[in-house]
C-alpha cells in the first residue's frame, strides 16, 4: 500500500460540523396532532386504520403540509421541515383543493400569530411561500398493483431528479394500502406455477412492494406514512362505552392481551405487517361534537397501538382542519393559537 | 402486459440470448419483471459471460417501464389541471348545489344513498337534465332498472322560449343505455373510454361528455357479492376504479345510487355494498325523505373536503313541476 493510499485511508470522514448536521438533519420530528404522542425519525414506517370516513387523509394532509412549509420565511416562524413530500395516491380521491385551502389556512395562521396588525383586511397570505409550499407536494396515481410496482421500481430516479433542484424529500405518503386487495387475491387463484415464474398473488404483489420500499429507505432518508382502509365490518358492537371498557380494563389488568388483538380485522400480509413500526387506529365516536352550535359534526378517537400508548385523543374535523377536543371535560390543547382562542370563546359563549 | 418477445421489434438488445437469461429466472413477461429484484437480477447477469449486454438489457427494460409511468405532478400542476379541466355541474337542484359548494365535481364520483323511492332516481334525472340544458354537455345514463323516463327530464327543462326546441335540443344530448349486470356493464364503460380516446384524438368539437349516470350501481353489485370468495368484491373494485378512471382521465363527473340495507337488530338501515365499497367514492349523499310533509333531506356521509354531517332539506321533485 502506497503512503498516499495508507493517508487516505486514515483520514476522517467526515468533520464534526458535516456529521452535526447530517445528525441534526435525520433527527427525529414531531407533526402536528393527532400524530403528535411519538416523535418520527427517518426508517419509520406509521400505518393508520380505519373506516372509511375517519379522516385519514385529513391526517395525510395535514402532516404533508407541515412538511412542506419552511422553518422560517421573511422573518415569520411557520415550523415547517421544508422537504419534498411524495404522496401516492391509490384510492384516486385526493383533492388538491384542501391540500391548498389547509396550506392557504396554516400561512394565515402563522402569519397572524406572529406579526401583529390591527387591520385584519390587510392580512394575506405570501403567494411566492405558498407557490413553493405547492412545488414540494409531488402526487403520483396508481389503479392497480402493476402500476404501484412499476412506480416504486422507478422512484428513485425520480426522487433524485426532484431533490436535484434542492429540497430533499422527507415523507412517502401511501393512501391507501389495502387499496387492491380484492383484485390482487383474484389473482391469487389464476397462480401459473409453471417455470420456477412468480405469480402475481397477493403475497407475491406485497412482498415485493416491502421489498422496493426497503431499497428506497436505504437511499433516501424517508419517513412512510400510509393509511388503511379496513375492508370487513367491525366485529364488536360499534357502543362506543362497551369499547371504552374493554381497553380500560386491557390498560390496567393485562396491556399485552389489547396487542396481540387488534380492534379490527387485519387482512394484510404478514411482510407488510413486518414492515410497519408505528401504528394508530381510528373510530368514529358514536357522540357528536355539538359545541359548535350550527352543525353536527362526527367526532372520531385515535389511538396508538404501537407504541401502545393508555391515551385516547378525540379529534373532530371542521373547515379549518383537525381540533383535538379531551372527552370528558371538553377542554382543549394542543390547537394552534388563533384557533384556540376562537374555540374558547364558543364554549364560554 | 406484454412478454418479453413483443419489445423485441422497437428494443434489439432485448433479444433471444437476454429473453434465455430471464426465462431462467423465471421471467417471461414485463408483469414478471415488475415482480423481481433488479439488483439480485442484475447480479446473476454479473456471472454470465454477456453480462453487460444483460445489463444493459436490464436497464433498458427499467427505462421502458419508466416510460409507461404516469408522471410526478406536484401541487400547482395538479390545481392548475383542476381550475382548467375540473369543472362544477349544478345538479339542478339548489339545496345539493349550496351544500356541495357549486354541485357535482367533474373527475369525481359522487354516490347517491338512499332507501327506496327517496329520490334517487329523480336526483339523477334533474341532474341529467340541468347539465344537458345549462352546461351544453352530453349525458351517459346507464339506467339498470328500467327507471329512466324521458317525459320525466323534459319536465326537469327550465327554458321558457321556444319550449319544444329546446326541450329536443336537451334530450338529444342525453343517451340512455340499459344495463342489466356487471359484464355488460364493463364491456360498455370500455366502450365508452375507446370512444373518448379517440375522440381526444380527432379533437372533436361536438359537445363534450360531462356526466355519467349510473343508476343505480348496487343492482349491478349486489348479485355477485355473497359468499367468502374475493371475485365479486374485486369485480366491485374493478368497477369503481375503471369509473374513477374515467372520471379522472376524460373530465367527467359520474354519479351513482346505491340502496339501504338494514343494519343488525336495531332497525337502523345502512348503505349496501359494505365496507370495501366505501373507499371507492369521492362523495357520499344520504337521500331521505320524509313522507308526511315530503320533505327530502340531503346529507353529506363523506366528502373530499367537507367535514361529513352536513345536511340540507330540499323541497321534494314530485311538486317540482312548476317550470312546465
Amino acid at each position: 500500500m502506497g503512503e498516499h493510499e495508507a493517508r487516505g485511508w486514515i483520514r476522517s470522514d467526515e468533520t464534526a460540523k458535516q456529521m452535526l448536521s447530517r445528525v441534526l438533519g435525520d433527527r427525529a420530528f414531531l407533526l402536528l396532532p393527532p400524530l403528535h404522542r411519538v416523535p418520527l425519525r427517518a426508517g419509520n414506517v406509521v400505518e393508520i386504520t380505519g373506516s372509511s370516513p375517519t379522516a385519514k387523509t385529513q391526517i395525510l394532509i395535514q402532516a404533508a403540509i407541515t412538511c412542506i412549509l419552511p422553518k422560517t420565511w421573511n422573518g415569520v416562524h411557520y415550523g415547517g421541515l421544508e422537504k419534498l413530500v411524495l404522496f401516492l395516491d391509490l384510492d384516486c380521491r385526493f383533492d388538491v383543493l384542501r391540500l391548498s385551502d389547509m396550506l392557504k389556512h396554516r400561512l394565515l395562521e402563522a402569519y397572524q400569530s406572529n406579526v401583529k396588525t390591527q387591520d385584519k383586511s390587510k392580512i394575506v397570505y405570501d403567494e411566492e411561500l405558498y407557490v413553493s409550499c405547492m412545488k414540494r407536494f409531488l402526487y403520483l396515481r396508481c389503479y392497480d398493483s402493476l402500476e404501484l410496482l412499476s412506480t416504486l421500481k422507478t422512484l428513485h430516479y425520480r426522487i433524485r431528479l426532484q431533490e436535484a433542484c434542492g429540497s430533499q424529500v422527507g415523507v412517502l405518503m401511501i393512501d391507501s394500502i389495502g387499496a387492491f386487495h380484492w383484485t390482487d387475491r383474484l389473482s391469487s387463484s389464476l397462480a401459473l406455477d409453471k417455470n420456477n415464474r412468480k405469480s402475481l398473488s397477493l403475497t407475491n404483489v406485497v412482498e415485493t412492494i416491502v421489498q422496493e420500499m426497503k431499497k428506497l429507505m436505504q437511499v433516501h432518508s424517508l419517513v412512510v406514512i400510509a393509511t388503511k382502509a379496513t375492508i370487513y365490518e367491525e366485529k364488536y358492537p360499534t357502543n362506543e362505552n362497551n369499547r371504552n371498557i374493554s381497553s380500560h380494563s386491557d390498560l390496567f389488568g393485562n396491556p399485552s392481551s389489547k396487542a396481540q388483538q387488534p380492534p379490527f380485522r387485519e387482512f394484510m400480509p404478514s411482510s407488510w405487517q413486518a414492515f410497519v413500526t408505528h401504528k394508530i387506529f381510528i373510530r368514529k365516536s358514536d357522540d357528536h361534537h355539538k359545541s359548535l352550535g350550527q352543525q353536527n359534526l362526527s367526532a372520531y378517537l385515535l389511538e396508538w397501538l404501537q407504541p401502545q400508548l393508555s391515551s385516547i385523543d378525540r379529534f373532530i374535523v371542521d373547515d379549518s382542519g383537525i381540533v383535538i377536543v379531551s372527552k370528558h371535560t371538553q377542554i382543549l390543547f394542543h390547537v394552534s393559537s388563533s384557533h384556540a382562542v376562537w374555540y374558547c370563546h364558543c364554549l364560554m359563549t | 402486459m406484454a412478454p418479453l418477445k413483443h419489445l423485441e421489434m422497437e428494443n434489439s438488445i432485448i433479444d433471444a440470448c437476454f429473453r434465455d437469461f430471464c426465462a431462467s429466472h423465471g421471467i417471461l413477461t414485463v408483469e414478471d419483471f415488475l415482480l423481481h429484484d433488479l439488483y439480485e437480477l442484475a447480479a446473476f447477469a454479473e456471472r454470465e459471460a454477456n453480462a453487460d449486454r444483460l445489463k444493459e438489457g436490464i436497464t433498458v427494460m427499467l427505462s421502458l417501464i419508466e416510460v409507461k409511468c404516469r408522471p410526478l405532478l406536484n401541487g400547482m400542476e395538479l390545481l392548475e389541471d383542476l381550475q382548467r379541466n375540473k369543472h362544477t355541474l349544478s345538479s339542478g337542484d339548489n339545496g345539493a348545489d349550496s351544500l356541495l359548494q357549486g354541485g357535482l365535481r367533474e373527475g369525481q364520483l359522487t354516490e347517491l344513498v338512499g332507501p327506496s323511492s327517496s329520490g334517487k332516481t329523480q336526483f339523477c334525472m334533474q341532474a341529467s337534465a340541468s347539465v344537458a340544458e345549462k352546461q351544453d354537455g352530453r349525458v351517459f345514463y346507464i339506467d339498470t332498472g328500467n327507471s329512466f323516463c324521458a317525459r320525466r327530464i323534459a319536465q326537469f327543462i327550465c327554458g321558457s322560449s321556444d319550449a319544444a326546441a329546446l326541450r329536443k335540443r336537451v334530450l338529444s344530448r342525453i343517451s340512455c343505455h340499459t344495463v342489466y349486470d356487471i359484464y355488460t356493464m364493463f364491456d360498455t364503460l370500455q366502450g365508452l373510454e375507446v370512444a373518448l380516446r379517440s375522440q381526444v384524438q380527432m379533437n372533436v368539437n361536438e359537445y363534450r361528455l360531462r356526466l355519467l349516470v349510473v343508476d343505480s350501481i348496487s343492482s349491478l353489485i349486489t348479485p355477485i357479492l355473497g359468499g367468502s370468495g374475493s371475485q365479486g368484491r374485486a369485480l366491485m373494485v374493478a368497477l369503481g376504479y375503471l369509473l374513477k378512471k374515467l372520471a379522472h382521465e376524460h373530465n367527467i363527473a359520474v354519479l351513482v345510487t346505491n340502496h339501504t340495507v338494514g343494519a343488525g337488530e336495531s332497525g337502523k338501515t345502512k348503505p349496501a355494498l359494505g365496507e370495501t365499497w366505501k373507499s371507492i367514492p369521492h362523495v357520499r349523499l344520504m337521500l331521505s325523505r320524509d313522507h308526511r310533509n315530503s320533505n327530502c333531506t340531503i346529507s353529506i356521509l363523506k366528502h373530499t373536503s367537507m367535514p361529513s354531517g352536513k345536511t340540507v332539506r330540499t323541497i321534494t321533485r314530485k311538486d317540482n313541476q312548476q317550470c312546465l
